[in-house]
C-alpha cells in the first residue's frame, strides 16, 4: 500500500475503521431526522462533529479529497447551527448529504484495495459549498450578529478572512522572507504553501497569483510573502510555522499575528478543573509519579494540561512539586470519577481542588461556541500563565480528538469510553482456533486410550472441571465476536429510504429483535442478501399503486419487517412484507417456461412452488428495473447464505404478503454434534439438525413401486437413505433393524438416515476440506467439512440439507 | 542439455528426495517435501477418485493423501513398515500426503546430468514427469509435483 506516507499505513485500517463506523452513524442521524423531517440542535452538532472528524483524519492521513468534502459539508451545518436559515428544500439538503456520504463510503472501499487513486471530489464540494452559500445567502442579517460577538476573532484574523468561513478559528499571520538572489522567489512561496497545506484547515496568502505570475517574485522579494491560515485539527500554530522555516531557501518566518491553536479554542467547549496534588513524603521522583497521575487521568477526561509542565525530562521539578504541589488541570463531564482516580494513584497523599480556576458562569456554551478563541483564554488563565504556550496544545490536541471520537461512537454513553477496543477480526480468528484445538486436546486427555479400565476418582474430578471452564471459555469467546444485528439491519432503513423516492411507494421499515447477537464473520455475510431480499420487497413485494392496496383492505402505507430472534442454536431472519404476495400459478408457468421443472407440474405442493423462485435463471418480475429483476436474484441470496451454513426459504400468501426466512447458524467454527459409525467411518451429524433415533421394527419400513424404501413414524412416511449405500462403504451390517435410523430434517424436509451404531454426542470444531478435495464435488455428495476426534481420528461432519435434497 | 526443465538448482545442483514405487526410482525436489511419516490410519473420504485414498490427521491438520500407485495406474500393494507418506506442502500452503512404497535418501543432483522429458506423441505417457536424471546407479524419473496432484 503505497497510497500512505510511510508511518501512516499502520493507521489505515483504523482510518477505515473509524471512518466507516462515523459514516454509518451519520446516515443514522439523517434518516432519523428525516423521518421528524427537522434537524434538533443535537442532531446538528453531531453530524458537524462526525464532518469535523472525518475532515481531521482524512487530512492526517494524506486523502486532501476526502477532507476537502467533509470540510464542505462541515461548513455547510455550520452555517445551519450558526445562523439556523430557514431551510426551503429538505430534499436537496438531504440529497447533498446522503451523496456526499455516499461517495465517502466508496472512496473508503476504494482505498481497501491495492491500487488507490484518489477521486476527484471537486464538483460534489462546489455543489455543497453552493448550496451552503444559498443557505447563507438567505440568512445573511442574522449572521452579521455573531460574527460581531466574536470581537477577539476579529482581532487576530486581520487578514482576509472570507465570509463564507466565519467559523473558522482565528487566523495566524505570519511573514515569510527567502535567502537573496534564490530566484523565483514566487515558485519557491509555492513550495512553502504546499508544505502547509495538510497542516492547515485554512489556508490564504498574498500575493494570491504566484503560480501563475512570475512577477510576484519582484513582490516577495520586496514585502515578503503573507501567508495567514488557521492550523488543522490535533497540529499547532507552531508546527506549523515550523514547517515554513524548515522549507529550503526560507531565511526567516515572522509572525504578524497569532491566531489560536485549534485544539485550545475548542477546549473551551467544556469547564476546566484544576486539582492540586501533593505526594507522600519521601516518596521520590515525583515528577515521574506526577507524570503517572497525569497518564492516569488522561483516560478519564480531556484536555489534561498540568503545571510544571516539564516534569517529564526535568528532574529539578521534584522540588517544585513538593513545595507547591502538583497543578493538573482537565475538563470532564464527571470531575468525582477524576478525583476518585488521581486519589487511587498510588502515593498520592492529598488533592484539593482549585474552586475558582474556572468559574462556570464565565465560559457560557454560546460564547464558547461564537468566539471560540477569547474563551480559552479567561476561563483558563492558569494553562495561559504557567504552561509555555505550545505544551497546552500539544497536550490537549489528541485528548480532545480522541474524545471526539468517543462522542460520536459512544454517542450518549458517556462513561463507557475506556471499556470498547477494537481488535483486529484476524486475532479473534486466532483465538477461536486455540480454542478449538484445545476442545479438541481436551478430549484427548480425558478419553485417553491410556487410561481404560483404570478407576481415576480424582483424575475425572478434575476432567470435569476442566470441560466445564472449558466450555465456559468457548461460550466467552464465541461471544466476543458475537454482534448485533442491528448493524446489518440499518443498512436497510438507508436501501428502503433511497427506493422509497425512486419507486414512489410509502412503506415503513420496522425492526424486531435487532438486538439478536450473530457472529461478525456471518453478519458481513448477510449484508447483500438482506439488501437483496429488502430490495425485492420493495420492488415486487409491495404493490405498485395505493390504490390495490386500499382495495385489498390493506393500509395504505407498506410496511417491510425486519425480525430476528434465536432459535436451538440458529439465528432466523425474516423478511416480510405485507405487499400482494407471490402468484404460485405465475411462478409455476414461469418456471415451465423457463425449463426449471423436473417433474410435471401437477406434481409440486406449494412450498415448493415458492420455493422455486430461488432456483438459478428465476426472476419473477417481466420487467428488469434498476433494482431487481437481472435473473440472479434469489438463487445468489440463496448461494450466499449457504455460504455461511444457512439456508433460505419463502413463505406467501397470495394477496397478503411474502417473508423470506433465513436461517443461519449462530457460529461456524465449532457444532455439537452426534457421531454415527458406518463400517469403518465415523460421520458427525449436526445435533440441531438430528430430531430422534431409534431402532426399526419391521411394521415400519414401507416400499414404493420402485422399491425406494421409506420409514412410517407416528402415521408419516420418510425417506430411508442408508448411509453406506450412498458412500458406498462396507457397513458392519445392512439389517435394517440392527442398525440405528436417525431422524433428520433440514430445510424444512425430513429424512432418515440409517448408520450402524451411535457413538455419542460432542462438540467438534469444523475444519474445511482441503482445496483439493473440494475439487471433487465433496460437498454437494452432503459433507460439510472434518474434523479430529479425540483419539486423533478424523471424522466427517454431513450436511444435511445436501444430503436430503440431492436424495 | 539442461535447459527449460523447470528444476530449482542451488549452487551445487538440484536437492531430489528418491523414493521408490515398484521398480522404479522417483525423484521429488526437496523445495516441496514438508515431512516424511510412516504410514497411519487414513480416513475414508466417500465418493472421490480412488487415487486420493483419504484424509490423515496430521498436528490437527487434516490433510488428503494420494497413492502414486493408483495414480499411475499400478496395482496397489499392502503397506509394510517401509511405506512412507511424503508430505508435500504447495506455495498456499495447501499440504497432501503421497503414499511410496519406500524411501531412499535425499541427493544432490548436478545440474548436467538432469535432461528434458522426451516429447512424446502418446498424450498421457509423460505427464507427470519435469525430467529425467541420467544417475551411474541408473535412469531416475523426476515428478512433477502439480500436475501430480492437481490435474
Amino acid at each position: 500500500m503505497a497510497k500512505f506516507e510511510a508511518g501512516m499505513e499502520a493507521m489505515a485500517d483504523m482510518y477505515v475503521f473509524e471512518t466507516t463506523t462515523l459514516l454509518e452513524q451519520l446516515d443514522q442521524i439523517l434518516m432519523k431526522t428525516e423521518n421528524e423531517s427537522s434537524f434538533g440542535e443535537e442532531e446538528i452538532n453531531e453530524i458537524f462533529r462526525t464532518m469535523h472528524t472525518i475532515k481531521g483524519s482524512s487530512a492526517m492521513m494524506g486523502l486532501d479529497n476526502m477532507s476537502k468534502l467533509a470540510h464542505a459539508i462541515e461548513d455547510m451545518f455550520y452555517v445551519i447551527r450558526e445562523d439556523n436559515p430557514v431551510i426551503t428544500s429538505m430534499e436537496t439538503l438531504y440529497d447533498i448529504v446522503f451523496n456526499a456520504s455516499d461517495l465517502m463510503k466508496a472512496e473508503i472501499e476504494l482505498l481497501q484495495e491495492d491500487e488507490y487513486t484518489a477521486t476527484d471530489f471537486s464538483e460534489q464540494i462546489t455543489r455543497i459549498k453552493g448550496y451552503a452559500a444559498v443557505l447563507k445567502g438567505e440568512a445573511a442579517p442574522e449572521a452579521a450578529a455573531p460574527a460581531a460577538a466574536a470581537p477577539a476573532q476579529t482581532a487576530a484574523a486581520q487578514t482576509a478572512a472570507p465570509a463564507a468561513s466565519s467559523s473558522a478559528p482565528a487566523l495566524t499571520s505570519v511573514k515569510v522572507y527567502f535567502e537573496d538572489d534564490c530566484k523565483m522567489e514566487n515558485l519557491r512561496a509555492l513550495l512553502v504553501i504546499n508544505r502547509i497545506t495538510d497542516a492547515c484547515s485554512q489556508l490564504e496568502y498574498v500575493p494570491a497569483d504566484i503560480e501563475t505570475n512570475g512577477d510576484t517574485a519582484q513582490v516577495i522579494i520586496e514585502t515578503g510573502f503573507d501567508i495567514s491560515f488557521a492550523p488543522a485539527d490535533g497540529k499547532t500554530v507552531d508546527a506549523v510555522v515550523d514547517i515554513i522555516r524548515t522549507t529550503p531557501n526560507v531565511k526567516k518566518c515572522d509572525i504578524v499575528s497569532r491566531g489560536a491553536d485549534v485544539a485550545v479554542a475548542k477546549a473551551a467547549s467544556g469547564d476546566i478543573t484544576s486539582v492540586r496534588v501533593y505526594f507522600e513524603d519521601d516518596c521520590k521522583m515525583e515528577n515521574l509519579r506526577a507524570l503517572l497521575v497525569v497518564n492516569t487521568i488522561k483516560e478519564v477526561c480531556d484536555n489534561v494540561t498540568y503545571v510544571p509542565a516539564d516534569i517529564e525530562n526535568n528532574a529539578d521539578t521534584c522540588k517544585t512539586i513538593i513545595e507547591e504541589g502538583f497543578l493538573v488541570n482537565f475538563t470532564s463531564e464527571k470531575p468525582q470519577l477524576v478525583f476518585q482516580t488521581i486519589e487511587s494513584t498510588p502515593c498520592v497523599k492529598s488533592y484539593e481542588v482549585i474552586e475558582d480556576a474556572a468559574p462556570k458562569a464565565e465560559a457560557p456554551k454560546a460564547a464558547a461556541q461564537t468566539a471560540q478563541a477569547a474563551p480559552a483564554v479567561q476561563a483558563a488563565p492558569a494553562v495561559q500563565a504557567a504552561a509555555p504556550k505550545t505544551e497546552a496544545p500539544k497536550a490537549a490536541a489528541p485528548a480532545q480528538s480522541k474524545e471526539q471520537i468517543n462522542n460520536t461512537i459512544a454517542t450518549k454513553g458517556g462513561g463507557a469510553k475506556q471499556s470498547l477496543i477494537s481488535v483486529n477480526l484476524n486475532k479473534l480468528d486466532t483465538l477461536v482456533d486455540l480454542v478449538g484445538e484445545i476442545v479438541i486436546t481436551e478430549a484427548m486427555v480425558t478419553s485417553n486410550p491410556d487410561l481404560k479400565g483404570l478407576r481415576l476418582d480424582n483424575f475425572q474430578k478434575a476432567a470435569r472441571q476442566l470441560r466445564k471452564l472449558n466450555s465456559e471459555l468457548q461460550d466467552a469467546v464465541m461471544s466476543i465476536r458475537m454482534v448485533p444485528i442491528s448493524g446489518a439491519f440499518n443498512k436497510m432503513t438507508r436501501i428502503v429510504r433511497d427506493m422509497k423516492v425512486k419507486l414512489n411507494k410509502d412503506v415503513d421499515l420496522i425492526f424486531e429483535g435487532e438486538e439478536t447477537e450473530v457472529d461478525k464473520s456471518i453478519i458481513d455475510q448477510l449484508n447483500d442478501p438482506l439488501m437483496h431480499m429488502v430490495r425485492n420487497s420493495m420492488d415486487h413485494g409491495i404493490e405498485d399503486n395505493v390504490e390495490d392496496r386500499i382495495a385489498a383492505g390493506k393500509s395504505p402505507k407498506g410496511k417491510i419487517t425486519l425480525s430476528a430472534y434465536n432459535a436451538s442454536g440458529e439465528v432466523i431472519i425474516v423478511i416480510a412484507d405485507d405487499g400482494g404476495g407471490i402468484n404460485p400459478e405465475k411462478v409455476l408457468a414461469k418456471a415451465e417456461k423457463n425449463g426449471i421443472l423436473t417433474r410435471p407440474a401437477s406434481e409440486y405442493s406449494e412450498k415448493e412452488i415458492l420455493n422455486m423462485i430461488m432456483l438459478p435463471g428465476f426472476s419473477t418480475n417481466e420487467q428488469v428495473t434498476e433494482y431487481s429483476g437481472r435473473g440472479v436474484g434469489m438463487d445468489v441470496v440463496r448461494k450466499n447464505i449457504e455460504k455461511i451454513g444457512g439456508s433460505v426459504s419463502v413463505d406467501s400468501k397470495f394477496g397478503q404478503g411474502t417473508s423470506f426466512i433465513i436461517k443461519i447458524p449462530l457460529s461456524l467454527s465449532i457444532v455439537d454434534g452426534m457421531e454415527v459409525s458406518v463400517g469403518q467411518s465415523i460421520f458427525t451429524i449436526p445435533i440441531n439438525s438430528i430430531k430422534e433415533s431409534f431402532k426399526a421394527k419391521p411394521s415400519q419400513l414401507v416400499k414404493d413401486t420402485d422399491g425406494k424404501e421409506m420409514i412410517m413414524i407416528r402415521g408419516e412416511c420418510f425417506p430411508l437413505i442408508r448411509l453406506y449405500d450412498m458412500y458406498e462403504l462396507e457397513p458392519a451390517t445392512d439389517d435394517l433393524y440392527e442398525g440405528i435410523v436417525i431422524l433428520v430434517e433440514a430445510e424444512g424436509k425430513r429424512a432418515c438416515l440409517l448408520a450402524d451404531e451411535l457413538i455419542g454426542e460432542q462438540q467438534v470444531v469444523v475444519k474445511p476440506f482441503s482445496p483439493l478435495l473440494n475439487n471433487y464435488n465433496v460437498k454437494q455428495n452432503g459433507m460439510a467439512g472434518c474434523s479430529i476426534l479425540g483419539d486423533g481420528s478424523i471424522t466427517i461432519i454431513l450436511d444435511v440439507g445436501n444430503i436430503i435434497t440431492d436424495f | 542439455m539442461a535447459e527449460n526443465t523447470n528444476v530449482t538448482y542451488t549452487a551445487d545442483g538440484a536437492e531430489v528426495l528418491f523414493f521408490d514405487i515398484g521398480d522404479t526410482v522417483y525423484g521429488i525436489e526437496i523445495k516441496y517435501i514438508n515431512e516424511i511419516i510412516g504410514i497411519e490410519q487414513i480416513t475414508v473420504v466417500p465418493k472421490i477418485p480412488d487415487h486420493i485414498k483419504g484424509v490423515i490427521n496430521i498436528r490437527g491438520k487434516v490433510v488428503p493423501v494420494i497413492s502414486i500407485r493408483k495414480r499411475f495406474g499400478m496395482e496397489e500393494i499392502p503397506y509394510d513398515d517401509r511405506t512412507c507418506i511424503v508430505v508435500i506442502e504447495f506455495e498456499d500452503g495447501q499440504q497432501v500426503g503421497v503414499i511410496v512404497d519406500r524411501v531412499h535418501e535425499v541427493v544432490v543432483v548436478k545440474k548436467d546430468i538432469i535432461s528434458k522429458v522426451p516429447d512424446s506423441k502418446s498424450v498421457n505417457s509423460n505427464r507427470y514427469l519435469k525430467s529425467i536424471i541420467n544417475m551411474e546407479s541408473g535412469i531416475r524419473l523426476l515428478l512433477d509435483c502439480d500436475k501430480l496432484i492437481m490435474d
